[in-house]
């Protein structure tokens, strides 16, 4: 009748019917919501109508980060580049790191990337890895709570990270050496643990500087972690924190992070850690930073908190690490 | 009906397909499927269940699906080694095409086995994750209904995610 050609060609034949036809748009936004990838979903916007009204709608999405030099990278062809003199909130809010650009693959912030999708509730944003300057063989893993500010942060730290086999010592060295990052009066000397605490601190705190735009565009976000390629630094902010930020905004310091407010850190040590299952932390230290002033109860017991921080096997490393002697320490805010 | 020997044997159910198949299944399968456990556990389950939207091949999979992760559960061996065996038997389970990953993912959806619908969600998601515009279009018989204009307007719009 008033079929054409066309329709017959598309409808009519059981073998040529549209597979998703038979689900329906709820579902097909769960499958959606599994494929997290944010340049999978942007592909999957120019497969038909349908997907491209759809996949916008998503909930939870993962950003692989190719580069982060906001000067090379984060300009996009709809928007000029100017340099650093562009203003800050606008959407080329990029990813500024201080690092170098190692590649220009990506030439759309995170920020602009993710406008497209509105409803946002759970997100994940990895950046490269390779933090230049990173001894090798050193082992360290940071995990950071962000508000408005700093709420927390644990830091475990290995001078190299040896297999039992290789260590005929371990259990005699075990006893012998603790003491050894000690000074004269039984204290820590600042050498040994400042610098690294404040690198990974530093960084924490830059990253939660340039989260700001998308934390204030994805109203619906309440879940955010930002990690690296090679899984040494963890930031994350659940949905409290993400709306702490949003009522109260953070305070920045002169080089584009969030200010680091004064810190009372407790710190432990073991010369050689074997955990259970084999891997020995040579020269272990621990470090749990809290802002001096802590509004906040901190929930569960004062041991808990740290050790479930980090993935294993190093919560064990830490819970066992934090049965020995704690050393108290101080840092101003910087 | 409510003979005492009921109580020693093993329960059963009769659940009927979209296409009048009967299938058989014991008690440990039917209470995975959430939308007929009510009516299993108000005894309401008799003669048969009707699934309207699933059809006999469909439902026969996903029985399968339940009995192997009723048994493995059930079993004795211990939890990591469960885990390891449904892990397998869910890779294998998926490797079907992606008309019948469709339909399970829809079964599963409309009979609530959340593991289920879970594991159907992932392995299509991953289908479409590592494919091109045009393998997925493919794959899933997606007609392109946009001129070709609008395409590569939308083309545009998304160039970032052909980087």
């Amino acid at each position: 009748m008033g079929s054409t050609m066309s329709d017959l060609s598309k409808k009519n034949n059981l073998e040529e019917i549209d597979h998703f036809d038979r689900l329906p748009d709820s579902l097909l936004l769960l499958i959606f919501n599994s494929i997290g990838d944010v340049k999978a979903l942007g592909r999957c916007c120019v497969v038909s109508r349908r997907f491209h009204s759809l996949v916008p709608l998503v909930d939870s999405v993962v950003v692989r980060v190719d580069c982060v030099n906001s000067d090379d990278c984060s300009s996009s062809s709809a928007a000029p580049a100017s340099g650093r003199s562009r203003p800050r909130s606008s959407d080329a809010g990029g990813l500024d790191l201080g690092f170098d650009q190692n590649s220009v693959l990506s030439h759309h912030s995170p920020t602009q990337v993710l406008k497209f999708f509105k409803e946002i509730r759970c997100l994940r944003i990895e950046l490269p890895g390779g933090e230049p300057g990173i001894d090798n063989g050193v082992l360290i893993k940071w995990k950071a709570e962000f508000g408005s500010t700093l709420d927390n942060c644990v830091i475990l730290r290995a001078s190299a990270v040896i297999t039992a086999a290789n260590s005929a010592c371990s259990s005699a060295c075990n006893v012998n050496n603790d003491n050894e990052a000690e000074d004269d009066n039984g204290n820590i000397p600042e050498s040994f643990y400042a610098k690294w605490t404040v690198s990974s601190l530093i960084s924490a705190s830059a990253s939660h500087y340039m989260l700001q735009p998308i934390i204030a565009e994805h109203r619906k976000l309440d879940s955010l972690v930002l990690t690296d390629a090679d899984g040494q630094g963890v930031l994350s902010m659940n949905k409290d924190q993400l709306e702490e930020l949003r009522v109260k905004p953070l305070l920045a310091s002169a080089s584009n992070r969030t200010l680091v407010p004064s810190l009372k850190m407790q710190l432990w040590y073991a010369s050689l850690l074997e955990l259970p299952n084999g891997m020995v932390l040579k020269g272990a230290t621990l470090v749990a930073v809290r802002p001096s002033e802590q509004p906040k109860e901190v929930i569960g017991s004062e041991g808990n908190w740290v050790a479930s921080k980090l993935e294993e096997p190093f919560g064990t490393a830490a819970r066992m690490l934090m049965k020995r002697r704690t050393y108290c320490l101080e840092m101003n805010s910087f | 009906m409510s003979s005492s020997t009921e109580l020693t044997e093993k329960k059963v159910f009769l659940l009927k397909s979209l296409d009048g198949v009967i299938f058989e299944v014991e008690e440990s399968v039917a209470v995975q499927l959430e939308v007929i456990r009510e009516l299993i556990e108000g005894d309401c389950a008799r003669p048969f269940i009707s699934l309207y939207n699933v059809t006999s091949e469909i439902l026969a999979l996903v029985i399968e699906y339940c009995k192997h992760h009723a048994e493995t559960c059930s079993g004795g061996t211990s939890a990591t080694i469960a885990d390891e065996d449904l892990k397998t038997f869910d890779n294998e389970f998926m490797n079907v095409d992606e008309n019948i990953l469709l339909e399970l993912c829809s079964a599963a959806d409309y009979l609530d086995i959340k593991s289920l619908f879970e594991l159907t969600c992932r392995t299509l998601a991953s289908l479409i994750k590592d494919r091109t515009i045009i393998e997925v279009r493919k794959m899933f018989n997606v007609e392109n209904d946009f001129s070709v204009v609008e395409e590569k307007a939308v083309r545009k719009e998304f160039a970032w995610a052909f980087k």
